[in-house]
């Protein structure tokens, strides 16, 4: 039986006349990796503030690890562990005294700080780095830095705010392969970001949160199925007739033929073979026909038509 | 754990460049350039002290006739240079011709002093009396409720000097000194903004770092009590070396014991720590925290005579409650008192003064801070 590891249920949190968290809950399984997604102003970093219980909320109730979470919750705290949106560290100690210092704030033994420190060091690719004080580091590094000193205590819980923002694509990768390698060792992570390709990659369930909502819940394959939309066909047509337009729309899945300028796109609702279907229907009427490529849904699909495209906050 | 964040807030604070520059290189700078204004000023003093001439009356309280010989008596703590008249007439035209400061007499059984002018000279004559007269009373009191412990106080008062002890006034009790005393005071309460810093670093709804903090199994007044200690220490090391340079290096006397002015630059320190707890718990906003502490330390340290030494004590005939509510006068009086009169009442309250302004906003501030979640961040 899975255990659950964070249990929110029916979260309530408003700023004055504000409601930045509607009756929100979810549940964080043991060893998943959740994936937290949502608009800016959706409520993702609130969320994660109340389950840290460094925000009051109105309503609800917040557990980890079976026990109530409150901001006197030491013995959960100290199993968690926290990357902040933005880098929070200390500007006049180097890279392995920051480490430690964090670290020390959760574990006492002098040795087995030192140890943990080390392994932080190593696992985020820090050790050439260990004596440069932060404003020598750039934006990776930094990021980095910030990843160590929220996991060197080795948390069975750790949250991360949108660690990669502003990071170059190698330092993202690093960062990403760290979170897995963290969560094979057995941390459950929760993970925010508004990067949806890293999340797809990354996490194996997934959330998405808008206007304090819980609006949507499944796998990432389970998310994108549940889109109308399973395949998009691209075709470049420089001769279309309203008559090839509408023969195209018999063929079965496809739900949606339209127009732009010189390309058709052809929108399937399910079906394997929609491409050979189409390709079939043009040799057959012996059209002419350029450049072909075919899409499936992506999670920014999902994400899009489920919290709509008008620009937010 | 409060080791831990002892030591790593020592490390961070002697290694901040800001703070090593605006509270300790600062100070020792403007002290510097006071001493190149007026430091030939305070030890070529014409007001300074030697020994104040003084003239008195014959009088029936013979007691007080013998304190004022012992305080003339020749010697390097001599006070007073005495000269008896026999009338009230020919002391006053001696104050008048300037042969001697002030003159003391014995009118209705009260023991008056008549000065030429204010300053010193005159302060020191009236702290005299006030001081004769709090023993006397101590006296009257014992023979009172303890006649049998009489004899024994008399003899250890008549041999302890302590009155000379405690008004050791040397060359240096000059007015300038005052601008040393106002820069102290500027020096500890720019300790405000370390401490106001230190608190927006361990509070979740002031930075991202204090998210952190606050996320960690640590209890918040541990934390706090780390912060707070290893900043006054820092701080206070650092008004010291500002104190033995005013005394070693530009060899300006405070011509009292060292240890009397560290203590009381000691807890002037701890109140400088305690107004920037007392800011960053009330004030939310980091940058505006510190931008608090500096003007109300520059503030403060103006009125107490940094930049015009005058102003204290035209404040404390026209609006005394200022002085009595602004630490950096506090501190200013203390060590003004001490290092002229010695631990009289005027120091005392000053002292006191600044203990309960320290407990006041420590208790407003563990209130305010006891709160460990938030409605915003």
């Amino acid at each position: 039986m899975e255990t659950v590891i964070v249990a929110m249920d029916q979260l309530v949190k408003r700023y004055r006349e504000k409601l930045a968290v509607d009756h929100f809950s979810m549940k964080v399984m043991e060893g998943e990796i959740l994936g937290l997604l949502g608009p800016n102003g959706s409520g993702k970093t609130t969320t994660i503030n109340c389950i840290l219980s460094l925000l009051k909320y109105d309503k609800g109730d917040i557990t980890i690890f079976g026990k109530p979470m409150g901001p006197e919750a030491y013995d959960i705290k100290e199993r968690i562990g926290v990357v902040p949106q933005n880098v929070a560290v200390l500007q006049t100690l180097t890279v392995a005294e920051n480490i430690d210092f964090f670290c020390g704030l959760y574990i006492k033994d002098k040795k087995l700080r030192k140890q943990y420190v080390e392994e932080a060091i190593r696992m985020t690719g820090l050790d050439e780095y260990r004596k440069y004080y932060p404003k020598k580091l750039s934006g990776g590094l930094l990021r980095r830095l910030n990843i160590a000193c929220g996991i060197a205590h080795k948390p069975k819980l750790i949250i991360f705010d949108e660690p990669t923002v502003a990071v170059d694509p190698q330092s993202r990768n690093a960062i990403l392969e760290g979170i897995r390698e963290m969560n094979k060792r057995g941390a459950t992570i929760i993970y925010t970001s508004h990067y949806m390709e890293e999340v797809e990659e990354l996490c194996s369930r997934i959330i998405i949160m808008d206007r304090g909502r819980n609006v949507a819940e499944g796998s990432p394959e389970q998310l994108k199925a549940s889109l109308k939309n399973r395949e998009t066909i691209k075709i470049t047509l420089p001769a279309c007739t309203p008559e090839i337009v509408e023969d195209l729309k018999e063929i079965n899945h496809v739900y949606d033929v339209k127009q732009e300028g010189e390309t058709l796109l052809i929108r399937c609702d399910g079906g394997s073979h929609n491409l050979v279907h189409v390709m079939g229907y043009f040799s057959e009427k012996n059209i002419p026909f350029g450049r072909v490529i075919t899409e499936l849904p992506t999670l920014n699909d999902v994400f899009l038509e489920i919290t709509g495209k008008e620009l937010r906050d | 754990m409060f080791w831990h964040i002892f030591v790593y807030r020592l490390k961070e604070l002697l290694r901040d460049p800001w703070h090593i520059a605006w509270n300790l290189l600062f100070p020792i700078a403007l002290a510097t350039a006071f001493f190149l204004g007026f430091g030939n000023m305070i030890k070529e003093d014409p007001e300074a002290f030697v020994s104040i001439k003084t003239g008195y009356i014959a009088m029936e309280d013979k007691e007080f006739e013998k304190v004022l010989q012992s305080l003339s008596r020749k010697g390097e703590n001599q006070v007073l240079s005495l000269q008896r008249y026999e009338t009230e007439k020919e002391a006053e035209k001696a104050l008048r011709a300037e042969k001697i400061q002030g003159y003391y007499l014995q009118k209705g059984g009260e023991i008056v002093v008549v000065v030429g002018k204010n300053g010193i000279s005159a302060t020191t004559l009236h702290q005299i009396v006030k001081e004769y007269k709090n023993q006397k009373t101590v006296m009257l009191q014992i023979a009172k409720e303890h006649p049998e412990k009489v004899a024994e106080i008399a003899e250890r008062m008549n041999h302890r000097p302590e009155f000379l002890q405690q008004h050791v006034f040397n060359q240096y009790t000059s007015p300038y000194m005052n601008y040393f005393y106002s820069l102290i005071a500027m020096a500890a309460l720019y300790g405000s903004w370390l401490s106001s810093t230190m608190l927006a670093g361990i509070s979740a709804n002031m930075t991202e770092r204090g998210k952190r903090y606050e996320s960690a199994p640590v209890k918040k007044m541990t934390s706090l009590l780390a912060g707070i200690l290893s900043t006054m220490l820092l701080q206070t090391v650092f008004i010291g070396i500002l104190v033995l340079y005013i005394e070693f290096v530009l060899k300006i006397s405070f011509g009292v014991p060292l240890w009397q002015v560290l203590i009381v630059t000691s807890v002037g320190g701890v109140m400088g720590i305690m107004m920037g707890v007392f800011i960053g718990a009330l004030v939310k906003r980091p940058n505006l925290q510190m931008v608090i502490s500096l003007s109300v330390s520059m503030v403060a340290s103006f009125l107490s005579g940094l930049m015009w030494g005058q102003i204290r004590q035209i404040l404390e005939v026209n609006a005394p409650v200022v002085n009595r509510l602004n630490p950096a006068a506090m501190l200013t009086s203390c060590l003004y008192n001490l290092c002229n009169y010695g631990m009289t009442k005027d120091f005392y309250r000053d002292l006191y003064s600044m203990l309960v302004l320290i407990v006041a906003m420590l208790v407003i501030s563990a209130a305010v801070l006891r709160r460990r979640n938030y409605d915003s961040l």
